[in-house]
């Protein structure tokens, strides 16, 4: 950016020297140090550096798998610093607010004169200015003033420039620029890190994020959306090869006692109402109920099977011949008894120790509520029974689980990563050309003096200035030709 | 699944041979005009070889096109083996064929360059970068290299434009790390004033420099827009658009790296050779970004 030509000589406010260091000074290069692409430059590399942090060194993890991995000591400094949850810490946040200050800070001193420049008559220039921009040339031409700025002005319009002109009773100024949008896109770029970050912040103050593990056919009150959920239908869909293809669950939303959407989400695929998303996040086995269970009914005499059946949840089967009642009443997936309550649990979610309490019901004397267990088979006997009961395999429901978001900042955020993929595409393909041209009349003919700038593609413009002078001096040959 | 990694084989050969053309076009002797003294006329040798130096190139060339056709045409059958076998079609859904697709984008983007530019010096450095992609696409395991169905996580319609768009961009910056290598072997043969025929061929250095900030300048925008894509399809599949996941991390990484390097061009001293040595350093974090945390970071994007 150095070597700017935005503040032209005449506009330039005479400087006064302050006494010492002033109010004015101080907040001049108060903003100087906040625009500066240095300051950019180091955040965007000190950001970079201490984003890596975060990828090496696992974050949110529980104290004890810090300790075993790293020790206690290192742990210690690692909660110091804020290892463990870098994004999050103060001085990470305060990168990403610096830089939002930085880019907000130079829109604020260099975009008026970007807009300026694509506002204002520029053509009042003086003839140093001229001579001093980084591309010029000077070429005599044996024509009138008239002629020559009137060629000047078409050959720059067919290239695509706006060209503005100015006729003086010495000379003819030619203003002629292009391309200032690639500008513009930079300063949208610029301002696009703030509204990206601003909408983060909403979004962590305004929204949620949260799990839910749910069952097939069971209804979930969702107390921030005042609304119910129910789920209608969880399953898996398989490849041909037997791996996955989806993960679906069929969920209707019960508002006010109605159902209004019914929907299959899939993990590429949530449901959204009243601004709430529902993602398949993950499944699993539940660890309270079972779809259906196998027992075998063993003659405890013989010791031989006499009857295998699939028993349904919570569903009273009858063996005639065995003059047998079955039914599950309960399941539990890691089997735990609590002393005090006297109440079985599952200690776990794993399908570690699982059991399925039977009610059995035999010629209707022998009532009995037995805990089955799949690992240890012998364990429960009912004394009065000829028969023992083994469970061989069950079929677990499946929970689905689901994610549960609102996030009021996103389409912000949306709107500022719009801003910034448009600002930079625009700054990186178009570049800003600017090309003051003066002519005044000579001895013979006269002389063009011709300057121009650009802030970057140097080399390309460095050859169009060339084919500029070129041009120019084409312009001696013979200038009532026409197409010479 | 064997007519696709025929063709990706067939277009490892192809590659290495157009880069070996390339070297041996900067090795042919050519006259160097620049050296010929006053008042000698150049001699018919020279000329001869000079001829055969352009028709090296022109082969080249040629070799590299058709290595092309081959690659794309490698990506399409592979496009249609993933239809039969899991309903989607995108060609870059390992890393396999996401190595297959960035060294198609290499040379892609290294043709482009030649037609306009008329420099075939650089296809030695660039179509070089485009061979070691394919050829580290090779040596992957053959369980990398087939179609499996994709994860119900990365079956939507997002893989096509959000892999394909952020592959690009490592690309581009493949191209501007190429450009960086050949700028420090021009710049240290001039530093030593090497009169050495194998740097005639080469573009003088503001233009290498020049071409590698423009290939950055490709790269940078495209990667953003990968990355805010990445966060759409995220918000899509996982609740939220950002989680700072390490492949997510380091692709805002390596944005920041060439970010800095963009604001770098403006200020004074930092084209030539900082800007050559930077690039590579960039490239060298695109690798790490694309293969590196796929192989050492555990996260969401473990896929491979």
């Amino acid at each position: 950016m150095n070597g700017q030509p935005d503040a032209l000589p005449q506009q330039e406010t005479p400087r006064t020297p302050a006494p010492g260091i002033g109010w004015e000074e101080f907040s001049r290069e108060l903003v100087e140090f906040f625009a500066s692409i240095k300051l950019a430059m180091f955040l965007f590399l000190f950001i970079a550096i201490t984003a890596t942090i975060g990828t090496v060194i696992q974050q949110n993890e529980r104290p004890e798998s810090y300790i075993q991995e790293y020790g206690e000591n290192t742990y210690r400094w690692f909660l110091r610093l804020g290892f463990t949850d870098v994004y999050h810490t103060w001085w990470f946040t305060s990168l990403l607010g610096l830089l939002c200050v930085n880019s907000l800070t130079c829109f604020h001193k260099r975009f008026p004169g970007v807009w300026r420049s694509m506002k204002q008559d520029r053509v009042s220039v003086s003839l140093d200015f001229v001579k001093g921009m980084k591309q010029q040339a000077e070429v005599s031409i044996a024509s009138s003033k008239e002629v020559v700025s009137q060629r000047l002005a078409q050959y720059f319009i067919e290239k695509g420039y706006k060209v503005l002109a100015k006729s003086d009773p010495g000379e003819v100024t030619i203003y002629a620029t292009k391309g200032v949008l690639g500008r513009v896109g930079a300063h949208m770029a610029h301002l696009s890190a703030t509204v990206i970050i601003v909408g983060g912040l909403i979004g962590t103050y305004y929204g949620f994020q949260e799990f839910g593990v749910c069952l097939e056919g069971q209804t979930y009150h969702i107390p921030r959306g005042n609304f119910d959920l129910k789920v209608d239908k969880f399953w898996i869909d398989y490849h041909e090869n037997g791996s996955v293809k989806s993960y679906n669950s069929t969920l209707t939303v019960v508002d006010g006692g109605q159902p209004v959407v019914t929907k299959t989400i899939s993990v590429n695929d949530p449901l959204v109402y009243k601004g709430i998303w529902f993602y398949q996040s993950s499944y699993g086995d539940a660890w309270d109920q079972v779809e259906v269970a196998r027992v075998n009914i063993k003659d405890k005499e013989t010791d031989k099977v006499l009857k295998t059946i699939d028993l349904e949840w919570q569903k009273e089967q009858s063996v005639p011949d065995l003059n047998l009642k079955l039914s599950i009443t309960d399941f539990v997936a890691d089997f735990a008894f609590n002393s005090t309550e006297k109440k079985v649990f599952s200690k776990t979610v794993e399908h570690a120790n699982p059991a399925i309490r039977l009610a059995v019901n035999e010629r209707s004397t022998v009532q009995s509520t037995p805990w089955i267990f799949y690992q240890f088979p012998d364990l429960f006997d009912i004394k009065e029974s000829k028969y023992r009961f083994e469970l061989v395999g069950y079929k677990p429901k499946k929970f689905t689980g689901l994610q549960i978001a609102k996030n009021p900042g996103i389409n912000i955020v949306w709107t500022g990563s719009t801003m910034i993929v448009v600002g930079i595409t625009l700054s990186s393909f178009i570049f800003h050309r600017r090309i003051w041209i003066k002519v005044i009349p000579a001895s013979e003919g006269v002389t063009v003096y011709a300057g121009g700038t650009t802030h970057k593609s140097q080399i390309d413009f460095q050859k169009e200035f060339r084919k500029l002078t070129e041009k120019l001096r084409t312009f001696s040959a013979s200038p009532h030709e026409p197409g010479a | 699944m064997v007519r696709s990694l025929f063709l990706f084989d067939m277009t490892f050969w192809l590659y290495l041979s157009a880069l070996t053309l390339y070297i041996a076009y900067l090795f042919a002797r050519r006259p160097v005009m620049a050296l010929v003294p006053a008042g000698h006329s150049t001699d018919s040798f020279d000329e001869r070889d000079g001829a055969w130096a352009t028709q090296l190139g022109q082969i080249a060339t040629l070799i590299t096109v058709f290595g092309w056709i081959v690659n794309s045409g490698a990506l399409f059958t592979r496009a249609f083996e993933r239809m039969q076998t899991s309903g989607t079609f995108a060609p870059w859904s390992n890393q396999f064929e996401a190595m297959a697709y960035v060294s198609w984008a290499i040379i892609l983007g290294y043709v482009l360059l030649e037609l306009r530019y008329k420099i075939k010096a650089i296809g030695a450095f660039v179509v070089g970068i485009g061979f070691i992609a394919m050829g580290a696409a090779s040596l992957l395991p053959y369980r990398y290299q087939t179609a499996e169905p994709l994860v119900p996580a990365l079956n939507s319609y997002w893989i096509y434009i959000h892999v394909s768009i952020t592959l690009t961009s490592y690309a581009a910056f493949a191209m501007a790390g190429g450009l960086g290598v050949m700028y420090l072997f021009k710049e240290r043969a001039e530093r030593r004033g090497s009169t050495s025929r194998f740097y005639a061929a080469f573009p003088d250095l503001e233009t290498i420099d020049e071409l590698g900030y423009k290939a950055i300048t490709v790269g940078f925008p495209l990667l953003a827009f990968g990355i805010i894509l990445g966060a759409m399809w995220a918000n899509y599949a996982w609740g939220g658009y950002w989680s700072w996941d390490p492949k997510e991390t380091w692709s805002l990484i390596v944005w920041l790296i060439y970010g800095a390097y963009i604001h770098a061009r403006m200020t004074r001293g930092w084209e030539g050779h900082r800007a050559a040595i930077y690039a590579i350093f960039g490239f060298l974090m695109v690798v790490f970004c694309f293969w590196g945390v796929n192989f050492l970071l555990s996260g969401l994007h473990a896929y491979a």
